[in-house]
């Protein structure tokens, strides 16, 4: 019991924030309420059995990732931000498409509820042994260096294109001519 | 599981040949990049794209010499790649682009002298053949992620031209949002099976359906954000609405780059993904939303290639238009000559695409200006050009007897067996209206008067990549019957499930 | 140590709560027109998919699940990075990161 107090507790923070993201004016605080949620779904992840998933999570995305976007947000001095804006079709669009698809989403699962979680969306296996080791670091690290080896020696690969991507991108010119256009633009 | 020692070396090296060459390459390129010296990056270009063509040169022999081996047209490397000949002929297409696309970017200022662009293209190039073998969803995810990000840098990557900037972060707004959907798409096929392989779904998926009919919603569900992921990775209606903005944004050579060679490892995964995960009762589901999605694009794609005046703009809503044509090859996909249509088709179309781009590259150069209007006169100012430039246009427009009348051609008559005559005729009466704005622009070269008929010269790269591409599509327009073969020898294993 | 099955909910619970934060994140991407905003909505997209990667792993009790949200993730890091990298350069050209005043090129 407790852990369905707990779960809808986080989730219902989880969904407030996303939609305090979704509704904020001020890109900063956008992404604060990003960091909740991210946050909200490393504790999901510990409440499935992935230690593994939670911690990178933290690190990764709650960490790294949104650091990043808060940097960039000061970098630009790009806080404030409207909400309305010309919405021409994409708001009906997405009020339609988000109604349907929350409708699906509660559809789906009361029938996986009504058909006793027997539906092809939840076999729930309990075999205490499985259980015990499933989803521990050893456990993910020993399929991620088997079966998983060419993928994540590729992720190595596609770091190093984001690394060189994002300083073409940003860099400046070499030399004196770039400084001749920054005076350009500052007048 | 691989790395036992019952395994021969070369079995688990010859399957990722493609991936091991580039990335010596890369490494090679970007230290040539660092000892060269700002003025002086030519060579890097150069050795991308000589290697570019060894690598594809090697990956040819050695996946040929592989043919009779066991370990052909069999998992490979833990589930992820499966070693067969649709992969062997979609890597050749897709080196070959590679190495033509850093040859045409050589003399492209602020572009080709760079060795960043030829690394980020190899780094593409390695993403797209991974596309065309992989087998496994998180391999499927990971090398079209790895395209993808190595397009959206080579997009914006004129960071100072407020087009090209704006082209890069369009494709990549466009891209994230469909790849998250395509995500959730893998997560839900996950979800019904309990596994990854794409070999491994059909059969609990088609066990699920019979079950009950709780999961069928979500089950189309999945297919629908498939067919969004793919529908932007080949710019098909309703998800095209970069196309023309990246591009006409992008530096050339990327834009030639982006809409072949991207476009023909999207259709390798789209075959072996739609050949081989779904369950014979999903079959006609999907067929018929392909089968929708194949008219309005290939329908609204040549409409608005009508009205362009850009000449990128109008090659952007032509490949549309040609991606709509080559679903059709995907609807057929149950034939073994659906399979090989579209290996076929995109062969000819990514020659046929790159000589447009490379004369797009010098006249532009040349004029200044993107514009059809540009063109005026060309067949004065370069006879030869012109000619490059018409090949292109009439193999695009399939007139015989060049490479696309066959494409075209192997394309209808798979639809037709498929059943869908409908869509063939409809696909017809799209060529003819797509051979009339080829036309014009050939009118243009060859009828219009221009005042500055000064000629135009072609540096050395573009007109050995103009050879190339120009005696490719004659040849494959010519003699047909041998690359079929091939094609036909690629879709006859291409679905076969994993024993 | 607190006893597990306390704490068990059926992994379908966090599906139906990943399909909510995945609708959330679409409507983000339609509703908001600054990049960064979308870029953040699209994260949350992601993330959604993620948790029910992790769902479906939990109760297949295989671990595949996982490893392929690690990817996801690794994914994920990279095309932030390179994102934030675009608007950083379209910025410096015009001075806006407004997805509506992009138009320079015509439609």
């Amino acid at each position: 019991m407790i852990g369905y107090i707990l779960f809808g507790l986080v989730a219902l923070v989880a969904i407030v924030s996303a939609v305090g993201m979704l509704l904020s004016t001020n890109a900063i605080h956008a992404a604060l309420f990003l960091v909740i949620n991210l946050i909200c779904i490393a504790l999901f992840y510990l409440g499935l059995n992935a230690p593994f998933l939670a911690m990178v999570q933290i690190t990764v995305y709650a960490g790294a990732i949104m650091v990043l976007f808060l940097f960039v947000i000061m970098l630009l001095g790009a806080e404030q931000v409207t909400l309305k804006s010309q919405l021409k079709w994409q708001a009906p669009l997405a009020i339609v498409l988000a109604v349907v698809m929350i409708a699906a989403t509660f559809l789906l699962f009361f029938n996986v509820q009504a058909s006793g979680g027997l539906s092809p969306l939840a076999p729930i296996s309990e075999d205490p042994r499985q259980t015990e080791t499933f989803g521990s670091p050893y456990a993910v690290g020993e399929v991620l260096f088997g079966a998983y080896l060419l993928p994540f020696e590729m992720t190595g690969v596609l770091l190093l294109v984001a690394m060189i991507g994002a300083i073409i991108l940003t860099r400046n010119e070499a030399g004196g001519m770039r400084d001749e256009q920054r005076a350009a633009s500052n007048e | 599981m691989f790395g036992t020692e019952s395994i021969p070396f070369y079995q688990i090296a010859a399957p990722i040949l493609p991936e091991i060459g580039l990335l010596i390459l890369l490494l090679i390129v970007l230290s040539a990049d660092l000892f060269l010296g700002p003025s002086r990056r030519r060579p890097a270009g150069i050795i991308a794209a000589v290697g570019a063509f060894i690598v594809m040169a090697a990956n040819l022999v050695v996946g040929l010499g592989m043919v009779n081996n066991e370990a052909f047209a069999q998992p490979v490397l833990g589930g992820m790649l499966r070693y067969d000949m649709l992969a062997l002929i979609f890597r050749t297409m897709v080196l070959l682009a590679g190495g033509l696309t850093c040859l045409i970017a050589l003399d492209v200022p602020k572009v080709g002298q760079q060795g960043e662009f030829h690394a980020i293209v190899l780094v593409a190039t390695m993403g797209m053949s991974l596309m065309s073998a992989a087998s496994d969803l998180i391999m499927v995810f990971l090398a079209l992620e790895t395209t993808s990000i190595s397009l959206y840098v080579l997009a914006g990557y004129l960071r100072d031209t407020p087009a090209s900037a704006e082209a890069g972060l369009k494709y990549y707004l466009f891209g994230a949002f469909t790849a998250g959907l395509f995500l959730y798409g893998l997560s839900l096929l996950y979800g019904f099976t309990g596994v990854t392989n794409i070999y491994a779904l059909a059969e609990p998926l088609g066990r699920q359906l019979l079950d009950g009919t709780n999961g069928s919603f979500a089950l189309a569900l999945a297919l629908l954000f498939l067919v969004a992921g793919f529908g932007f990775k080949i710019a098909a209606v309703p998800f095209h609405f970069w196309t023309p903005d990246v591009y006409q944004g992008a530096p050339t050579p990327a834009t030639a780059f982006i809409s072949t060679a991207s476009k023909a490892a999207s259709f390798a995964l789209l075959v072996r993904v739609f050949g081989a995960a779904w369950p014979d009762a999903v079959v006609p589901l999907w067929t018929s939303i392909l089968a929708a999605v194949a008219a309005i694009t290939m329908t609204l794609g040549n409409l608005l290639a009508l009205v362009q005046r850009d000449i990128k703009r109008m090659l952007a809503y032509s490949s549309v238009a040609q991606a709509g044509y080559t679903l059709m090859g995907v609807i057929a996909l149950q034939s073994d000559l659906g399979v090989a249509s579209v290996a076929f088709y995109m062969f000819m179309y990514v020659l046929t695409n790159i000589t447009a781009f490379t004369v797009v590259i010098i006249v532009s150069s040349a004029t200044g200006s993107d514009e059809i209007k540009g063109f005026a006169g060309l067949s004065r100012r370069s006879p030869c050009l012109a000619l490059g430039m018409v090949l292109a246009l009439l193999s695009l427009g399939g007139v015989p007897p060049l490479a696309g009348f066959f494409g075209k051609f192997f394309l209808f008559s798979a639809a037709v067996e498929a059943g869908y005559v409908w869509l063939a005729i409809l696909a017809v009466l799209n060529a003819i209206v797509a051979l009339y704005y080829y036309l014009t622009v050939i009118k243009v070269m060859y009828v219009d008067e221009t005042e500055d008929t000064s000629p135009i010269r072609a540096a050395q790269a573009p007109t050995i990549v103009l050879a190339i591409t120009g005696a490719g599509i004659l040849i494959i327009g010519t003699v047909a019957g041998p690359w079929l073969a091939w094609a036909l020898a690629a879709a006859q294993n291409v679905t076969a499930m994993v024993p | 140590m607190l006893d597990q099955a306390n704490f068990l909910v059926p992994p379908i619970y966090y599906v139906a709560l990943s399909g909510i934060l995945f609708i959330l994140g679409m409507v983000g991407v339609l509703l908001r027109r600054n990049a960064i905003l979308i870029f953040m909505s699209v994260e949350l997209m992601l993330n959604s998919a993620n948790l029910a990667f992790v769902a479906f792993a939990r109760s297949f009790l295989d671990v595949n699940g996982q490893v392929f949200v690690f990817f996801v993730m690794t994914v994920a890091a990279v095309e932030v990075a390179v994102g934030l990298a675009l608007i950083v350069a379209i910025f410096r050209t015009r001075r806006s990161i407004d997805i509506d005043e992009l138009h320079s090129m015509e439609g």
